[in-house]
């Protein structure tokens, strides 16, 4: 029976599946690093085929200062509060990872138009919170809490930011760092009183830029560490070694029952599947190996750069990028130990297999990506990071990033690109710029966490 | 009151006069120079500049390798001048900023300091 409600997002991702299909979408788009001395900022891009201005950005919100270097984003509420009628996922929170400081943008009194509501100055978190490098947003029922990779001084591990739902810092939400040497994603299974994190680095060492012999140094991280959520602490941490290296996105399932999980182990270019066995233990597993690629010109196997997942919101389908290479995989997870290769479409990357897509030069590969709630669309970005893609993919200073969409089959398996939408930010008013990471007015795939 | 004399050659030559005590990046934004910034810490790059005379403090900056200072890369939010000095800014000066890791991967004392071998070639 459909729990009929009016707080935030959805009773269960099957009613979010069955939601109404996404109109709009927000990306962040980036010129910090480009040498286009301009704000980021939020792009509305529209998504309705019946639209006239169908697959072009209708709106920009510019943030009041430049060097953000926006990234991800995350909302004030998901359908963790779906209970609670005095919430509402009105708020997007653009954390700049470069300036340090929390944008608070309403997205509810005119879905087009977003417009700023505040700023969270990031040396008023410096100060309180000793927190740099801001990156994954997660609501927690009526609260938000962000991971930052470093402190003041961009020194890792950080750790966890707090904000009450009016956005004051309440300060740090973690209890202890443990052990943990590096920070970066994270995802919550309430259920089972169980948080996973994941490693990218420092903020001083990835943002000037990857440097390969910085991962032998062990500046680079390769553990995933499993919380204790009620008490705030890490319990137990898993050694990937080779296995994982630089360990990014974690995803659960988004049945809250489930216990199964995912982490995209970026440069070894492994999915990581966990799970807690019939004797409560947390177990891990290598479930995906893309194999490193030899450049003609090159002395040193490419790896793909695994540096996004995602799990549809049936959990049937986990998606995968190799940014280097330059391909979107589309793997079934029904049985989360043995997933099943089931589409494959490439579009730009270092390897040249698809140099052009929808009549626009791709500059990047495919790098972040939000699938519709009912599995059928992905948008998918090519922009990494501005220092990464300078050194990768030094064209994209003068092409810009590009967002497309693939249209996904959930019944069958498959993937094709969409021949009607390009939106090529290369042709942006003020010049080329990169978009990132998009989301929906009505929640998403990478969002939203069930009690 | 030290003073010295700062030339950004790649703005046609223009001079600007900087406190030796305060960040360059500070000293010329006052002064109306539109320069790429991010951090303000010396950690992100973002403002990375090629110093082609004189002299800076910058050992507060974290974000540069040995190559890149062996090529002459100055952090200005966090480096002050100790001596009239000529800069190129933006992000023309990057030229030799970016590598790509798989095509030059780095020597051990080109990395940063606190990993490089101390060893010369």
């Amino acid at each position: 029976m459909n729990k009929v409600c009016c707080g935030p997002g959805y009773a269960s991702p099957i009613e979010a599946i069955n939601a109404p299909r996404e109109k709009l979408l927000y990306t962040i788009a980036i010129y910090t690093g480009t040498g286009i001395q301009k704000p980021d900022y939020l792009a509305t891009v529209d998504v309705d085929p019946d639209s006239p201005t169908y697959s072009q950005v209708i709106h920009r919100l510019e943030m009041p200062g430049i060097g953000d270097e926006l990234h991800h984003m995350g909302w004030n509420a998901c359908s963790s509060c779906h209970d609670d009628s005095s919430m509402s996922r009105k708020y997007l929170i653009l954390p700049g990872v470069r300036s340090n400081n929390l944008h608070i943008v309403d997205t509810a009194t005119d879905p087009k138009s977003p417009r700023l509501y505040k700023v969270i100055e990031g040396a008023e978190i410096k100060s309180k919170a000793d927190l740099s490098g801001p990156h994954t947003v997660h609501c927690l029922g009526s609260k938000i809490i962000i991971s930052f990779l470093g402190n003041a001084k961009g020194e890792a591990p950080g750790g966890y930011l707090q904000l009450d739902k009016e956005f004051n810092i309440i300060g740090r939400w973690e209890h202890s760092m443990g052990g943990i040497k590096f920070g970066y994603d994270f995802w919550y299974q309430p259920r089972h009183n169980v948080m996973v994190s994941s490693e990218w680095a420092a903020p001083n060492t990835f943002m000037p830029g990857f440097d390969l012999e910085e991962v032998g140094h062990l500046k680079y991280g390769r553990e995933l560490h499993f919380w204790d959520f009620e008490k705030r602490e890490p319990v137990e941490s898993f050694y990937l070694g080779e296995d994982g290296l630089v360990p990014l996105e974690v995803k659960f399932h988004h049945n809250p029952d489930s216990t199964h999980g995912f982490c995209g182990a970026a440069l070894s270019t492994n999915v990581i599947h966990w799970w807690k066995n019939s004797d409560g233990k947390w177990q891990w597993e290598k479930i995906i190996d893309i194999e490193n690629e030899m450049h003609p010109e090159w002395p040193i196997p490419l790896p793909g750069v695994m540096s996004a997942i995602l799990v549809s919101m049936d959990d049937k389908y986990l998606y995968l990028n190799n940014w280097l290479h330059g391909d979107m995989r589309q793997y079934d997870i029904s049985d989360p130990h043995n997933p099943v290769l089931t589409g494959q479409v490439y579009m730009g990357g270092l390897l040249g297999k698809a140099p052009e897509v929808n009549g626009v030069e791709v500059a990047g590969g495919p790098q972040m990506f939000q699938l519709s709630l009912d599995g059928k669309r992905l948008y998918v970005t090519t922009s990494l990071f501005s220092t990464w893609d300078n050194q990768f993919y030094p064209e994209i200073r003068e092409k810009g990033g590009v967002m497309l969409q693939i249209d996904c089959d959930p019944e069958n398996g498959g993937m094709k690109v969409n021949p009607n939408f390009m939106i090529n930010f290369g042709k942006e008013p003020n010049g080329p710029s990169r978009c990132h990471e998009a989301r929906y007015p009505g929640g998403d795939c990478t969002s939203d966490i069930w009690l | 009151m030290t003073k010295y004399k700062v030339t950004i050659t790649n703005r046609d030559n223009v001079e600007y006069e900087v406190d030796a005590k305060r960040p360059i990046l500070d000293e010329l934004r006052n002064q109306g120079v539109d320069l790429p910034y991010g951090c303000k810490y010396g950690g992100c790059i973002t403002c990375a500049a090629k110093l082609t005379s004189g002299d800076v403090d910058q050992k507060r900056q974290v974000a540069l390798n040995n190559w890149q200072l062996d090529n002459g890369y100055v952090i200005l939010c966090v480096a002050r001048a100790k001596s009239d000095i000529t800069l190129e800014i933006g992000t023309e000066s990057h030229d030799k900023l970016y590598r790509n890791p798989f095509l030059e991967p780095l020597k051990s004392y080109q990395l940063k300091a606190d990993i490089a071998s101390k060893e010369d070639i």
